[in-house]
C-alpha cells in the first residue's frame, strides 16, 4: 500500500493563498514523480493491460481468426480446455516438469560456474566471456543450433556417437529424448544468467565468516553448505522466482526444437496456446488457454513469492 | 506579433500553392506504389519480377513486405479481417483459399485468366462462384530419384519396388538411405500423403472428393482407420523401423532436413515440390547435381495408376485496398498472366511451372525437363492436396499428430491409434 505523502514543506510546494484552506492534492515533487512514470505507465497500459483486456474478452467469444463473429459463448472455451485430456495429462505436467528441471539444473550449474569464476584464477576474464556466450545468443538461434547439433545425420552428437560405435539416435522422434534436448537447451541458455547473478552475490558476501571458518578448519563442502548457501539464500530465492515465471512461459526453444511433438508429447502451455491461436486460428480458445495459463502462473508465482519473502526474512 | 502572423500566413499560402501546383502537374505527382506481401519463396520473387517489369511501364512502383511462412496465414488473416490496406497484393494458396474468400476481390475479369488450368482453381471460388485468385505458378509434388544409381528399368513402380531398390543400394553401400522425405507437420505431403493417395485412400470419405456438400453429407467421416490407410502407416512404420530404408528421425524432418540428406548424396529417392529441381541440380549446393531423375509415383496395393497433385500458388487483392489500387493490381496481374516470355524466364530461373497453359506447349516442345515434368505430373490423374473448408488447418494438424503417434509407437498399436485418430480428425473437421 503506497501512502500519499502530505504536501511537502520544503519550499518547493506552491504557497497557499490567504484564506485558501484546501491543500493541493499533489505536491510539486509528487507531480514530478508522476510525470517521470507516465511514459512507462502509458506503455504498460497500451501493451500489457489493453491486450490482456482484449484477450480476456476474446476468451468468452466465438472468435475464429478468419471469421471473427465474436458471439458470446461464456465459459465454453474454458470448459473445453479444462476437459481436454491433452491439456491435463500432457501440457500441464510438461510445463511444470520443464520449469522444475530447467530452474533446478540451471541453478546447480550456475552455482558451480559462479564458484569457479569467484576463484580469481588466471585466464578468468576470457573464460567468463565464453561462459556467458549462450546468454548472448537469441534463444531462437540457440534452439536452431541445437536442432542441428542433435541432428541424427549431420549433427556433432551423431558424429561422436558414430565414432564411439553407436548408430545415429533419432533424438527428436521420441518423447523423452526430445524433452531432454529441450531441457538441455534451456539449461545451456540460462545457466550463465544464474552464474552471473550468483557471482555478484558471492562477491558481495563479507569475508569474515569465511576467514573464521578457515581458522576453524572447516572443509570446502562444509563451508559451502553452512556458510555460502545460507548467505546466498536471498539471491537464490529471487533468481528462482524470476526464472520460474520465465520458464513457465517458455516458447521459442520448444517451438524450434520439437514444435510440441512428436505427436504433441512435448507440448507445454505456451505451445498449446500458440497452436490453438495461430495454427487452428481459433483466437477465442487460444485466449482462454492464455488466461488459464496466466491464472496458474499467478497462483504459482504468488506461492513462490511468499516462500521467497520468508527466505529473505530468515536471511536478514 | 503582427509580423509573426504575416509570416505564418505567407508560409501557409506558399504551402497551399505548392500543393495545388503539384496536383495540377502530373509529372510532379508522386508515382503510385503497390505493396506486395508474400513469403519470400524464389517463385514469388520471380513472379514479382514479371510484375515489376510491367509496373515500370505503367509508372507504378512496387514495394515488398516479406512475412515469414510460419506466421503468414495468421498475420494476413488478421490484416484482412481488420480491413487493413497494408498490402495491395498478397500471396494466396489453395490451403487457405476458402479462409479468405470473403475478404479478397474477384478476379474473373483479369486478363488471361481463361488460359489457366481449371482444376487447381477449385479452392478459390467464393460463395457467388466467382474466382478470387490469379495463379502465379503451379506447385506439384514430384518423385525424384538418383539417375546415377537407379536405371530406367529399376525405377520403382510400386511401394514394394521402392523398398527393394532402396535396400539394394543401401547394402551395396551406395547410399545411407533408400528414401528421405519431409514428414513433420506441416510437410505431410512428402511422405505420408503421396503414399496415401497412391494407395487409393484419403482422409475423408468418399476418397478424392473435395465437394464440401458431399463431404458434409458423409458427416466428414474420416477413413484413416480403414485398411487402405492402415496399410500406409504400416508401410512407413516398416520403412523406418524394420526395412530401414528411411531414417527413424524422418518423422521429425521438415523440407530443409530432408533436402540436406538428399543433396548430400545420402539418399536415393525423395519427394518434394518440383520447384526444388533447381536446387537439386545446383552444383554449388548439391552433390547430386546432374543426376536427378523424375518419375511417376510408385503405387500401393490399393491403386494401379499413379495419382498426383497439381495445385497453384497465386496472388490475391484484398477488398480493403482502395478501388484505384485494386484496378491497378488487376491490370498488372493480367499483364503477368499474359507475359509468356516472363513465365518462361520464371521457369528457367526457379523451376516454377507457368500458370498460363499456353506456355506449357511451348516449353514442352523446347525443354526436356519440362517435358518430363509434364509426363510425370501434369499428364497423370490428379487429386487436390488439401480440403477446402475453414477447419482444414485443424484437420491437418490433427491428422499429423495421429500419424506421427502411430509411427513412433509400437506396430501392434497402429490400429488402435488410427481408430482413436479417426475420431479426432472428424472432431477437428466439425469443430465449431
Amino acid at each position: 500500500m503506497v501512502k500519499a505523502h502530505p504536501p511537502v514543506s520544503d519550499g518547493l510546494s506552491p504557497k497557499m493563498a490567504p484564506g485558501q484552506n484546501a491543500e493541493p492534492w499533489l505536491g510539486e515533487k509528487e507531480r514530478f514523480m508522476l510525470l517521470l512514470i507516465v511514459p512507462a505507465g502509458i506503455v504498460l497500459v497500451l501493451f500489457q493491460i489493453v491486450p490482456i483486456i482484449f484477450g480476456a474478452n476474446a476468451s468468452f467469444r466465438d472468435w475464429q481468426l478468419f471469421d471473427p463473429v465474436r458471439t458470446w459463448v461464456g465459459l465454453k472455451h474454458y470448459i473445453y480446455i479444462l476437459n481436454d485430456p491433452t491439456f491435463l495429462t500432457v501440457v500441464l505436467p510438461n510445463t511444470f516438469l520443464l520449469m522444475f528441471l530447467s530452474v533446478t539444473l540451471s541453478l546447480i550449474g550456475g552455482l558451480a560456474l559462479a564458484h569457479y569464476l569467484h576463484r580469481n584464477l588466471a585466464g578468468q576474464w576470457p573464460m567468463q566471456t565464453i561462459i556467458l556466450l549462450p546468454q548472448m545468443i537469441a534463444p531462437v538461434i540457440a534452439a536452431m543450433m541445437m536442432r542441428w547439433v542433435f541432428n541424427d545425420q549431420f549433427g556433432v552428437v551423431a558424429a561422436f556417437l558414430d565414432w564411439i560405435g553407436f548408430g545415429p539416435i533419432a533424438w527428436l522422434a521420441q518423447r523423452w529424448p526430445s524433452f531432454f534436448i529441450v531441457v538441455f537447451t534451456d539449461v545451456w541458455i540460462w545457466t550463465p544468467w544464474f552464474a552471473l547473478i550468483l557471482l555478484a552475490g558471492l562477491r558481495s558476501l563479507p569475508r569474515e565468516p569465511f576467514e573464521a571458518a578457515q581458522i576453524d578448519a572447516a572443509g570446502p563442502w562444509r563451508t559451502f553448505t553452512h556458510l555460502t548457501l545460507p548467505m546466498l539464500r536471498s539471491v537464490i530465492a529471487v533468481c528462482v522466482l524470476i526464472r520460474s515465471i520465465d520458464a513457465f512461459r517458455s516458447f521459442d526453444v520448444i517451438w524450434i526444437l520439437t514444435g510440441g511433438g512428436p505427436a504433441r508429447s512435448t507440448e507445454v502451455f505456451s505451445i498449446y496456446t500458440y497452436i490453438e491461436t495461430f495454427v487452428n486460428l481459433d483466437f477465442g480458445r487460444g485466449s482462454a488457454a492464455a488466461m488459464i495459463g496466466a491464472l496458474i502462473i499467478l497462483v504459482v508465482a504468488g506461492v513462490m513469492y511468499k516462500a521467497a519473502s520468508r527466505v529473505m526474512d530468515v536471511s536478514r | 506579433m503582427a509580423r509573426r502572423r504575416d509570416g505564418v500566413r505567407l508560409l501557409t499560402s506558399l504551402a497551399l500553392a505548392i500543393g495545388v501546383l503539384s496536383w495540377a502537374n502530373p509529372a510532379a505527382r508522386a508515382e503510385e506504389t503497390l505493396n506486395i506481401c508474400h513469403g519470400g519463396h524464389p517463385i514469388m520473387v520471380a513472379s514479382q519480377k514479371i510484375l515489376d517489369k510491367w509496373a515500370k511501364m505503367e509508372g507504378v512502383k512496387l514495394a515488398t513486405t516479406l512475412i515469414a511462412y510460419d506466421v503468414y496465414v495468421p498475420k494476413v488473416t488478421q490484416m484482412l479481417t481488420t480491413g487493413s490496406a497494408q498490402c495491395d497484393i498478397i500471396w494466396h494458396n489453395d490451403d487457405w483459399g476458402q479462409l479468405w474468400q470473403q475478404y479478397v476481390v474477384t478476379t474473373d475479369d483479369v486478363a488471361g485468366i481463361d488460359n489457366v488450368a481449371k482444376q487447381p482453381l477449385d479452392a478459390f471460388w467464393n460463395d457467388q462462384h466467382k474466382l478470387t485468385v490469379v495463379p502465379m505458378a503451379h506447385t506439384i509434388g514430384t518423385f525424384f530419384y538418383r539417375k546415377d544409381l537407379i536405371s530406367d528399368a529399376e525405377v520403382p513402380k510400386t511401394f514394394a519396388d521402392m523398398v527393394k531398390i532402396g535396400q539394394k543400394l543401401q547394402k551395396e553401400g551406395k547410399v545411407k538411405w533408400g528414401y528421405v522425405g519431409a514428414m513433420s507437420f506441416n510437410n505431410t505431403w512428402f511422405s505420408l500423403w503421396w503414399t496415401m493417395w497412391n494407395n487409393g485412400c484419403d482422409i475423408f470419405k468418399p476418397i478424392y472428393e473435395r465437394d464440401n456438400k458431399v463431404l458434409a453429407a458423409n458427416d466428414w467421416t474420416s477413413i484413416i482407420d480403414q485398411p487402405c490407410h492402415q496399410q500406409i502407416i504400416e508401410f512407413w512404420w516398416d520403412a523406418l523401423h524394420k526395412d530401414k530404408i528411411a531414417p527413424e528421425a524422418n518423422t521429425t524432418y521438415g523440407r530443409n532436413e530432408a533436402n540436406a540428406i538428399f543433396m548430400a548424396g545420402d539418399a536415393a529417392i525423395t519427394v518434394a515440390d518440383s520447384t526444388f529441381w533447381g536446387d537439386y541440380n545446383d552444383k554449388n549446393k548439391s552433390r547430386v547435381a546432374g543426376n536427378i531423375g523424375m518419375a511417376p509415383y510408385p503405387v500401393g496395393p490399393g491403386r494401379s495408376k499413379p495419382i498426383t497433385w497439381v495445385d497453384i500458388w497465386g496472388w490475391a487483392i484484398p477488398k480493403s485496398v482502395p478501388p484505384a489500387h485494386q484496378a491497378l493490381a488487376k491490370k498488372l496481374l493480367g499483364e503477368m498472366l499474359t507475359d509468356e516470355d516472363g513465365q518462361v524466364q520464371m521457369w528457367n530461373e526457379t523451376g516454377g511451372p507457368p500458370p498460363n497453359v499456353k506456355v506449357w506447349d511451348r516449353l514442352a516442345a523446347s525443354d526436356p525437363v519440362f517435358r518430363k515434368l509434364k509426363e510425370v505430373d501434369f499428364d497423370q490423374d490428379h487429386v487436390h492436396s488439401a480440403y477446402y473448408f475453414a477447419n482444414w488447418p485443424k484437420v491437418h494438424k490433427a491428422y499429423s499428430d495421429v500419424a506421427i503417434k502411430a509411427l513412433t509407437g509400437k506396430r501392434e498399436d497402429i490400429p488402435a491409434v488410427l481408430k482413436e485418430g479417426a475420431k479426432s480428425v472428424h472432431d477437428a473437421a466439425v469443430a465449431q
